[in-house]
């Protein structure tokens, strides 16, 4: 049982700290915010030569047949620099398409995800805001041969830049998620201006949108979009909360007040402690889940709904208290802190919220 | 990272999970005696002091086996081991810190409990300030005499010998002046009175010394050592147990499922009602996070780190964890959760809680207080953690002030 990092992952680690440190830094981040689009396609390529993009993909596909665990330290790390990047909606929807698509799906796919040549995302959320298959409002319609797609999916991540969406429909009482070209007419993509603007979400709306019959994964890949991507959000918030952790202790040691830094002082000592608890339990609670998943044990599925659930408490306290730490510099817009703020703040209604996820872990152990 | 046990690890555990259905006693251990026997049972078995090298009794065991023998006792619900400070921390201050006499002495009948032990350290005015302790320790050429008080003793009413905390030199700064000393707790001028605690029960004492004897062949370490003995040693109570710990909640959590279903609100069973489930899920993440927690910080002990510092974050975790899981359980379970006598069967808690006791869900909500502050209050673990794990300015304190 060993609960560390390979030498492998470490490294992997590393290389994506001193990759984003030199390359995202806080000035870069802001001018993406700033950007129409909100991401960067030259920063997208250069993921896609790094190996990001297709690390959980097959060989065959330019991918390095990594795990979720990996994967999951590239979050924390994109996390940790509040990157503005479609990373892990893209290499969601990719991961689904790998695991449950015909082999038409993946080559169309995943060697232009893995290339830097492809965008995608997940459409998991209606007006009912709730992820359960039986709320699907989305009808799947056949029409000589091919297969009509029309409802309304809202807050889809990053679906203005996307080049394909899953779209969860239901045929009849029959779920299914169609693997739709965001081309295709009949698809419209409405953006909404939110909170974070390093986490796009837009509005899909599907106007009798016309898909191949067999465009469609079974109905099994809802769950494991949402465990993934779970796991993937709980992985970034992380990060988020490591890095607003490391800043307030630093202003904890310079910041003088009363004659003294302020770190020395209980009432910000103790709270810096309240936040490193919670951000190691964070750690250990995505790791888990991430390898849980990966190794297909028996509580994977609720690992993910247990980190995504903790994960989100606790990033919002761990960041929020870093703003309290700060006092009035926190709350400028200049000073950096707000970035990780609210990317973390961002990820908590994504692939499912804390209260769904306990519902499900409920399900799961109290039946 | 590969948190699957490895094949010996499981192994032992099914070995252990067999043996522990086998032997566990199917009636309550009612006397000292007969605990004394079931530990002696399992100390036969293997199952006490494992992690001791085998020279003095152990079987120099890993931390993962260790963690896996305490959590298969906790599922089996048997009677934990008596001598639990004897055992998990001082025998290890003798074999780290004891002369080979004292070592030839006092080990093997710690392991067998034939011999009961406790801890002096507390006192009532030296609480999270503990080295500011008043107990006098003086050199009367052949041995030391000891006249103080000493509070919140555990298991001091069955204890044959202590660890004593005493100040041998008032005239120091009063870290430099403690020594640490095995102390015989059958002599006069020894007086035990139980402390009866908010729970109604009595597992801690206080302890008056008036005129007793240390014997200068119990010193431990060197004269003035007491503090650095007491310090490199308090950490040996946390981080292993940890895993069983988590398998006691979850066995409550199984409880609190079936209660949840027969008690019923607006006509309908608490399971039903969403704001229930909430709470139920939300209760569940956190005891699962402090199970992976756990599994973490014994892949780092099996990796042969020292836990150090950072053993103040467990300690933190899991008491303030425990404190919301019982005060949530008792939130859920409404007018039922407070019945310590009497209430139906389907409706009690009837497990181990982490003192050991079998008892009620009553009883976890209030012994629950007590995890937050023994062993280091939270307080302190912040403390530690903010100055040794993240290297925060320690605070300009009035005793280091006056010292300087």
């Amino acid at each position: 049982m060993d609960f560390s990092f390979s030498s492998d992952q470490q490294l992997l680690k590393n290389s994506a700290r001193a990759f984003l440190d030199e390359h995202v830094k806080p000035a870069q981040v802001r001018l993406l915010w700033d950007d129409p689009r909100g991401e960067s396609e030259a920063l997208w390529k250069e993921m896609a030569q790094l190996g990001w993009l297709g690390l959980a993909l097959p060989e065959d596909a330019g991918g390095s047949a990594l795990g979720l665990v990996e994967t999951a330290i590239l979050q924390e790390e994109l996390g940790r620099a509040a990157c503005p990047s479609p990373y892990l909606s893209t290499v969601l929807a990719a991961m689904a398409i790998d695991r449950f698509g015909s082999p038409a799906q993946k080559s169309r796919w995943l060697p232009a995800v893995a290339g830097g040549g492809a965008r995608a995302t997940v459409a998991l959320m209606e007006r009912a805001l709730d992820w359960s298959p039986q709320s699907i409002e989305t009808r799947a319609e056949e029409r000589g041969g091919k297969v009509a797609l029309s409802g309304v999916k809202q807050f889809v991540p990053w679906a203005h830049v996307a080049d394909v969406i899953l779209v969860p429909a239901l045929s009849g009482s029959t779920p299914a998620v169609y693997v739709v070209e965001a081309s295709a007419p009949g698809v419209s993509v409405t953006p909404l201006t939110t909170l974070d603007p390093g986490t796009r979400v837009a509005q899909v709306t599907l106007d009798g949108a016309a898909v191949a019959a067999e465009a469609k994964l079974p109905a099994d890949a809802l769950a494991f979009l949402l465990q993934r991507g779970a796991v993937g959000a709980a992985a970034e918030m992380l990060g988020a909360a490591r890095r607003c952790l490391d800043m307030a202790v630093e202003y904890a040691k310079v910041r003088e007040q009363f004659g003294q830094p302020i770190g020395s002082f209980q009432a910000i000592r103790h709270k810096c402690a309240e936040m490193l608890l919670e951000v190691e339990n964070s750690h250990a609670a995505t790791y888990y889940a991430a390898w849980a998943l990966a190794s297909g044990a028996e509580d994977g599925a609720l690992a993910a709904s247990v980190a995504k659930s903790y994960v989100s408490d606790a990033s919002r306290k761990v960041c929020g208290d870093a703003i309290q730490v700060h006092g009035g510099i926190g709350f400028t817009w200049e000073y950096d802190l707000h970035l990780y703020f609210k990317r973390a703040k961002a990820l908590e209604p994504l692939y499912g919220d804390a209260e769904h996820h306990r519902e499900l872990i409920v399900r799961r152990v109290a039946s | 990272m590969d948190l699957n046990l490895s094949p010996e690890d499981r192994a032992f555990r099914d070995q252990a999970r067999a043996w522990f259905q086998r032997n566990v006693p199917r009636a309550e251990l009612k006397t000292l005696e007969e605990r004394r026997a079931w530990h002696r049972t399992m100390y036969d078995a293997g199952y006490v002091g494992m992690g001791w090298p085998t020279e003095y009794g152990g079987r120099g065991a890993t931390p993962m086996q260790q963690a896996i023998a305490a959590d298969e006792m906790a599922r089996a619900n048997a009677p934990a081991p008596i001598n639990g400070l004897g055992v998990g921390f001082i025998g290890p201050t003798i074999i780290i810190h004891g002369t080979p006499e004292q070592k030839q002495r006092y080990l093997r009948k710690i392991l067998t409990a034939e011999e009961m032990w406790c801890q002096l350290y507390s006192e009532p005015n030296s609480g999270s300030d503990l080295a500011s302790l008043r107990t006098r320790a003086e050199d009367r050429g052949d041995h030391f005499l000891v006249n103080g008080q000493k509070i919140w003793t555990s298991g001091g009413h069955i204890a044959d010998w202590g660890i004593l905390l005493a100040r041998s030199d008032p005239g120091v700064a009063k870290h430099k002046g403690i020594s640490c000393f095995l102390f015989d707790m059958r002599q006069p001028g020894v007086e035990v009175r139980p402390l009866k605690q908010i729970t109604g029960s009595s597992e801690f004492n206080e302890v008056f010394m008036t005129n007793a004897r240390a014997e200068k062949r119990d010193l431990i370490g060197r004269l003035g050592q007491g503090w650095e003995i007491a310090q490199t040693t308090l950490g040996f109570e946390r981080g292993g147990n940890s895993m069983a710990r988590v398998t006691r909640y979850a066995s409550a959590f199984d409880r609190l499922v079936d209660a949840a279903k027969k008690i019923e609100r607006g006509g309908k069973p608490l399971l039903e009602d969403p704001v229930v489930r909430a709470k139920l899920g939300n209760v569940y993440a956190e005891m699962e996070v402090q199970r992976y927690a756990a599994l973490r910080v014994l892949s780092a002990l099996q990796k042969g780190a020292s836990p150090g510092a950072a053993s103040s974050i467990t300690k933190l975790s899991y008491s303030e964890f425990e404190k919301r899981y019982y005060e949530l359980c008792l939130e859920i379970l409404g007018p039922y959760g407070q019945v310590t006598d009497g209430g139906l069967e389907e409706t009690t808690l009837d497990v181990d809680s982490s003192s050991g006791v079998r008892s009620s869900w009553a009883y976890a909500f209030l012994w629950a207080r007590a995890g937050t502050i023994y062993s280091g209050s939270s307080e302190i673990q912040k403390n530690v953690i903010g100055e040794r794990v993240l290297g925060l300015p320690k605070e300009i304190r009035a005793d280091r002030v006056a010292k300087a």
